[in-house]
């Protein structure tokens, strides 16, 4: 466990204080401009002491990284456009696979080499991967310096890693690497 | 407008039939999994994004759209975790498909270690 620096407890803490501000609908009231003061002096207070005792879970490698704003506007574009486009053909293919009355699957794990550094970029490939319909991290390893996944894929196209690899992952490890490298 | 958010959520309803039908007829326990992550991804978020649009255009709620909107952002950081979480214990705790699977390389790996 690293330890954590001041500076991922104050972006720990903002970020807390962010979603207490959308969650008690303080937001609303700020744009209103009539917020009450007695709501956000408690947000910040909650939102400091959890972040003391959280930041080492949450945060612990460059802290203000995502404060670059090409870096931001690079995640703002890959969540809500390349992502998305992703996200809807792979439903479209598991949906039409599932109501097809052959149910054309051929399910098996296969194991795809990925290149990816920060530990950021890797949780976020991975779960990008899982939540597209088809596909799913089972674990993830290292092995020879070389780190691997292990995808269970509904549909094995190839057997070999790096083709494997290019079918699932498609252009989604250049944008996560270009996000946090 | 109201066209529009009906066309949303007919389209997630669409993907949730699609997703609950893959869950009933798929032969073993990952490729379920497989299949719910439909209804997780375009069901819920159609839903979600009807009712923001709902809540700015009809309701004028602009507090209620900003907790739909934040429910949506943290369905989309927990559901892979889960999802995760659940296929490798499956996988750790035995589950196997009746048909054996077409190539599985993490039981190939997992018994090196």
């Amino acid at each position: 466990m690293k330890k954590a620096s001041i500076s991922s407890i104050i972006s720990t803490a903002l970020l807390c204080f962010v979603f207490w501000l959308l969650i008690t609908g303080e937001l609303a009231a700020l744009i209103k401009g009539e917020p009450s003061v007695q709501v956000l002096a408690a947000g910040a207070v909650v939102s400091i002491l959890v972040a003391c005792f959280s930041a080492r879970f949450f945060i612990h490698e460059r802290a203000f990284y995502l404060l670059n704003p090409k870096r931001f506007f690079t995640l703002l574009f890959y969540a809500v456009i390349i992502f998305p486009i992703e996200l809807i053909k792979a439903n479209l293919d598991v949906a039409f696979r599932a109501l097809n009355p052959k149910l054309p699957i051929k399910p098996g794990i296969v194991k795809v080499p990925v290149d990816l550094k920060s530990e950021y970029a890797q949780s976020m490939l991975a779960n990008s991967i899982t939540l597209t319909p088809g596909t799913i991290t089972v674990d993830m390893a290292e092995e020879d310096g070389q780190l691997n996944y292990y995808i269970h894929w509904i549909d094995v196209k190839s057997q070999e890693p790096k083709e494997a690899g290019d079918a699932i992952k498609g252009t989604l490890e250049n944008w996560v690497r270009r996000i946090w490298e | 407008m109201r066209i529009a958010i009906d066309i949303l959520i007919g389209i997630s309803v669409f993907f949730a039939f699609a997703g609950t039908v893959g869950l009933l007829r798929m032969p073993d326990a990952f490729s379920r999994m497989q299949s719910s992550t439909n209804i997780a991804t375009m069901g819920v978020l159609g839903v979600i994004i009807g009712g923001v649009l709902y809540a700015i255009f009809i309701l004028h709620d602009s507090a209620m759209a900003i907790k739909l909107a934040a429910m949506g952002v943290f369905y989309i950081i927990t559901n892979p975790i889960a999802g995760h979480a659940i296929a490798k214990g499956a996988y750790k705790h035995g589950v196997r498909p009746k048909d054996p699977m077409c190539v599985d390389k993490y039981g190939e790996d997992l018994v090196d270690e």
